[in-house]
Parts: C-alpha cells; structure tokens; sequence
C-alpha cells in the first residue's frame, strides 16, 4: 500500500474491527490463544499486534462476551480456552446486522 | 506455573528475562491475575515454540517475543483497567493514585479526577497545618484585599477570616472532593 492515508485508515480499521472478526471466529468452536491468533491470521490474513490480541481478550471476557478455562496439557503447560458466551452470541447477531446495514449504506455511496 | 525449559542457556536467558519484565509490568495486579496472565504469555511462547521444526531456538523465541511486543507497552490496558476496578472497590489511595497514573492518557476526565485527587489531599494537608500553625493557614485578607488561601508564610501578618472554623470547613470540602472522586470513578469505570 503507497498511499500513507490509505495504509492508516485500514489499520485503524483492522483494529476497529478485531473484536467483531474474534467473535466470529468463536462462534464456530473453542480456540486457545496461539491459536486463535494463528486462525485469524490464516482466515484474514490480518497481521494482528500478537500482544494486543491479550488485552483485547481481557476486555472481551470482562463483557462476559467470551469465557475461558485453562486445560492441562501433557506438556504440563496449559492452554486457556475462549468460548463465546450466549450474550456473546446475542451481541455477535446485532454487530452482525449493524456491520451489514452499514456496508448497505456505505455501497451506496459509491 | 511451569517455566519453559530451553536447550540454550541464552535462550533460557532471554525467556527468563521476557517473563521477568511481564511479571514486573503487572507486580500491582492481584495475585490471581498475575498468575493467570503470566500463564497465558507463557502458554503463548511454548506454542510458538512448537511451530516450525528446524529453526534455531534463540531465533524462533526472538521472533515470538519481538510479536508479542514490549510487555511494559502492550500490557499497559490490562493493568490500567484492572487497577481502576481495584481503586472504584476499596477506593484505597494507593490503588486510586496508581489507576489516576495508568489511565490519565485515557482522556480528560482522569485529568479532572487528578485534579480533584490532588485537592483532596491538598484539603487533608490544611487541616493539619491549621492544627500545628494556625496563624499561618486559612483565607488571608489585608486591607480588604484577597491575599491568599491555603498555608501562607507570612499569614500572621494578615488578617484570617475563619478561624477554627477553617477545619470543618476544609472537612466539608475534602468530603465533597470525595463524593465526587467517588462519582467520577465510577463514571468513568462504566464508559
């Protein structure tokens, strides 16, 4: 990307929209951090800040949008498990609509 | 937790020293918290390690933690919420000076929170030296001049308008500085 304007809008805008492509990925199936990252990563091929990825989950869970668990592993290092929550699920259907309503309007435009 | 163990000392080095600098960053959140933050940051790096198969050890934990970020910049948010639940709960001044430090970059109202925070202690601070200097603290007039409030060293050469008085009515107001801190936290806490 050349133009400078153009390379800060879509990052502001990836950013914008980390939590709505997280929560999407977490109403198919349970992931693990790393994983997650790696998933995101592959399906959007969004560079995501690897360590703001933690706060942002963080903040997830304190919304109880997402919930967590820590399974032991054989290694003896566990991996903590997100899962959406159903209000994650009813917040999720709304960002839905609101993203498409909005993508409707914006087309328009064009 | 289980530390990871490395087949380079240098590796061992660099991740010990990584964890070390998380553990620092975080030192004011609850015990629980640390713990299950620490895990997470180390649960990360082992599955980075496990990716890839023959890269060099130091290279790939280099690569991983360079991804992660500096743990003093990308934990900042976790703690500063953390502390600012922390500081609305016990309202303990040390928990409220840390969460007012944390978050003032978050926007103007820890600016105004700051400010009431400072006038509070500034309040509790006139109280005493009323107490021990009380010629030299008050609302100081001279020649129906306005000529100072607070701890003035020249007070007793002017004339005080309160008196004792001047305790309940700094009470009174380090109350009200209170209830507002208090109101603000809270305000601010559910934005």
């Amino acid at each position: 990307m050349t133009n400078e304007f153009v390379h800060k809008w879509s990052s502001q805008l990836k950013k914008g929209t980390l939590s709505f492509i997280v929560l999407n990925v977490l109403k198919d199936a349970e992931y693990y951090g790393y994983e997650l990252i790696e998933k995101i990563k592959h399906d959007t091929k969004i560079e995501i800040a690897e360590g703001t990825f933690y706060p942002l989950m963080n903040r997830l869970k304190k919304e109880e949008l997402v919930a967590s668990n820590w399974v032991e592993q054989a290694s003896g290092i566990p991996r903590k498990y997100y899962q959406l929550t159903e209000h994650g699920e009813a917040t999720l259907v709304e960002m839905k609509d609101y993203w498409i309503s909005m993508s409707e309007t914006i087309q328009k435009l064009f | 937790m289980k530390n990871i163990e490395f087949k380079s000392i240098s590796a061992q080095r660099i991740y010990n020293d990584y964890l070390k600098r998380v553990e620092r960053t975080i030192s004011i959140l609850s015990e629980e918290d640390k713990l299950d933050m620490l895990m997470e940051i180390n649960s990360h790096i082992y599955e980075a390690m496990q990716q890839g198969s023959n890269e060099n050890e130091i290279d790939k934990l280099l690569t991983t933690t360079e991804k992660l970020g500096l743990p003093e910049v990308f934990l900042v948010p976790v703690v500063a919420e953390k502390k600012l639940i922390q500081a609305v709960h016990t309202f303990n001044p040390k928990h409220v000076w840390q969460a007012l430090k944390l978050n003032i970059s978050n926007g103007f109202g820890y600016i105004i929170l700051s400010i009431l925070y400072l006038g509070l202690w500034v309040f509790g601070f006139l109280i005493f030296t009323k107490l021990i200097a009380p010629s030299k603290t008050g609302l100081f007039y001279m020649n129906n001049e306005f000529k100072g409030f607070g701890f003035v060293s020249n007070g007793d050469q002017m004339n005080e308008i309160f008196g004792f008085w001047f305790v309940p009515i700094a009470m009174a107001a380090a109350v009200i500085f209170y209830v507002l801190i208090t109101l603000l936290l809270g305000l601010l806490k559910s934005k």
